[in-house]
C-alpha cells in the first residue's frame, strides 16, 4: 500500500496479474492511494494476514481508506479506481483468484455504499496502474501495449 | 534457412551453464549420495567455488564466522541452500537478460526463474515429492527458450496475439503456430544439448501441460502449477499476459485445492522482500 498528499508523488503499482490493484482519491483535499492485494480473504491464514495485512482484501482495504482520510479526504468525495483481477484461460470457480479478489471487494463496497467510478477487471491481461497526486489522473498499462489515460 | 535451422544455430550459439549444474543435479537428489560427495561437486569448480563462498558470507545470509571453504558453507547453511546458491549463481548470466518480444525488461525474466523454482519447491515439500532439486532445477530452467525464441516472438508478435484474441489459442500454441516451434519445446533442446537429465527436458518440454497426457507427471504439473501461480501474481508476466491454459486435472493429480493456492501464493508473498534480496546478493 503506498498513500500520498504531496502534490509531486505519482504513486504506481506493477504488473498486477490476478492481484487487485484499488486506487482512490480524494480531488478535495489532493489526497489519495494505491493498494495492490493478492488473495480476498485473510481467514485463510490469520497470522500471514497480521504480518502482511495489506496481502489481503478484506484486511488491506479498510486500511487504505483509513490511511487516507488521516490526510482528510473523505469517503462520499473518493474517485475509486479499480484494476486487475485477470485469470489465466479457462481458470473458473473457486480457482479464479483474480475473479474472487473482485468479488471480495465488490461485496465490501456494497455493504459500505462505495461505488466504483471506473474499472478495467478480468480477461487475461496483465497491468500496471499509477496514480499522479497533483491532479488525481490516472494512467493505465495493459501488457503488449502502452501507458493511457483513464 | 528456415526459422528452425536458424533457431538452432542460436542456441548453438548460447554460452552454456557451468558443467557442475550437471554433475550436481546427477547425485542431488539420489538419497545414496552424501552431503560430501555434493560439496566435492562444488569445490572442484574454483569460479563457482568463489562466488557461492561469497554470497554465504554477504550479509543476507548473516553468518557469524565467515564460511572458508564449501564443506564450512554447508556444514553451516545446510545443502539444499548450498545447492540452491550454485543452482541461481549458475544460471543467472543466462536468465537475466532483457526480452523485448516478451515484454520482459531487464531483470524480469531472472525474478521470475527464481520465483517459479521458490514456488516449486514449496509445492513439492507441500505435497511431499521426492526430487526436490529436479523440480526446483526445472522450474528455475523451463523458460530459458524465451531467451532465444524471443527475437522471433517480436518480429511476429502481431500474428501471435491475433491467435490469442482471436482463436482464444494460448500464447504457447500460437507461437507454434506462427514460428513453427514454442518456447517450451526450445527451452527442452537447450537442455538436452547442455546434457541436463532426460527428466529435466521432458519437464521443461511438458511445463505448459500443451500434452494433456503429461498431467500425470506429478513433477511436470508441480512445475506447471507454479507457472500458474507466478502469473497469477504478475511475476514473469509480460506482452504474452495469462494467455497460458489452465488445466484442472493436474490439480485434481497434485491434490491441490484453490485454499491450497491461496496458501502458497500468501507464503511466498511473505517471503517476497528475502527473495528480492536474495536476487541481489545471487
Amino acid at each position: 500500500m503506498k498513500v500520498s498528499n504531496i502534490p509531486g508523488d505519482d504513486l504506481v503499482t506493477y504488473s498486477l496479474g490476478s492481484c487487485i490493484g484499488l486506487v482512490i482519491y480524494d480531488p478535495v483535499v489532493k489526497a489519495g492511494g494505491i493498494l495492490h492485494y493478492m488473495l480476498p480473504d485473510s481467514t485463510i491464514d490469520r497470522e500471514k494476514a497480521q504480518n502482511n495485512p495489506f496481502m489481503f482484501a478484506d484486511t488491506g482495504i479498510p486500511r487504505l481508506f483509513k490511511s487516507v482520510y488521516s490526510f482528510g479526504a473523505k469517503k462520499q468525495r473518493m474517485n475509486i479506481y479499480i484494476a486487475g483481477g485477470a485469470g489465466i484461460l479457462d481458470q473458473k470457480g473457486f480457482f479464479n483468484i483474480g475473479k474472487r479478489n473482485y468479488m471480495a471487494l465488490k461485496k465490501m463496497f456494497f455493504k459500505n455504499n462505495v461505488l466504483i467510478r471506473k474499472q478495467n477487471i478480468g480477461g487475461n491481461v496483465n497491468r500496471t496502474i499509477r496514480i499522479y497526486i497533483s491532479t488525481g489522473d490516472i494512467f493505465l498499462k495493459t501488457s503488449g501495449s502502452r501507458e493511457k489515460k483513464v | 534457412m528456415s526459422t528452425i535451422q536458424e533457431l538452432i544455430k542460436e542456441i548453438k550459439n548460447l554460452k552454456p551453464v557451468p558443467a557442475v549444474i550437471s554433475q550436481l543435479l546427477e547425485i542431488v537428489d539420489n538419497s545414496d549420495s552424501s552431503m560430501a560427495d555434493i560439496a566435492n561437486i562444488i569445490q572442484y569448480d574454483p569460479v563457482v567455488t568463489a562466488s557461492v563462498l561469497r554470497t554465504c558470507n554477504s550479509a543476507f545470509f548473516g553468518l557469524k564466522t565467515p564460511a572458508e571453504s564449501i564443506k564450512d558453507a554447508v556444514s553451516m547453511m545446510g545443502i539444499d541452500q548450498i545447492v540452491e546458491i550454485v543452482l541461481l549463481k549458475s544460471t543467472y548470466k543466462s536468465l537475466s537478460t532483457s526480452q523485448n518480444g516478451y515484454g520482459l525488461h531487464e531483470g524480469a525474466m531472472w525474478k521470475y526463474s527464481v520465483s517459479s523454482a521458490i514456488i516449486a519447491k514449496q509445492i513439492a515439500k507441500k505435497f511431499n515429492m521426492q526430487n526436490k532439486n529436479t523440480i526446483f532445477t526445472s522450474a528455475l530452467l523451463k523458460d530459458i527458450g524465451k531467451t532465444v525464441l524471443d527475437r522471433f516472438v517480436q518480429d511476429s508478435f502481431e500474428k501471435i496475439s491475433s491467435l490469442v484474441v482471436h482463436e482464444n489459442l494460448s500464447f504457447s500454441a500460437a507461437e507454434k503456430k506462427i514460428i513453427g516451434i514454442d518456447h517450451a519445446e526450445l527451452g527442452a533442446m537447450i537442455a538436452k544439448m547442455w546434457k541436463f537429465s532426460p527428466r529435466m527436458v521432458k519437464i521443461i518440454r511438458h511445463h505448459h501441460l500443451g500434452d494433456i497426457s503429461m498431467v500425470k507427471d506429478k513433477e511436470i504439473a508441480a512445475v506447471y502449477l507454479a507457472d500458474c501461480i507466478c502469473m497469477m501474481i504478475g511475476i514473469g508476466v509480460g506482452a504474452d499476459g495469462l494467455a497460458y491454459r489452465f488445466n484442472y486435472e493436474a490439480m485434481k493429480e497434485l491434490g491441490v485445492a484453490s485454499d491450497d493456492i491461496s496458501l502458497i501464493i500468501a507464503e511466498f508473498a511473505q517471503n517476497m522482500s528475502a527473495v528480492e534480496e536474495l536476487l541481489k546478493v545471487v
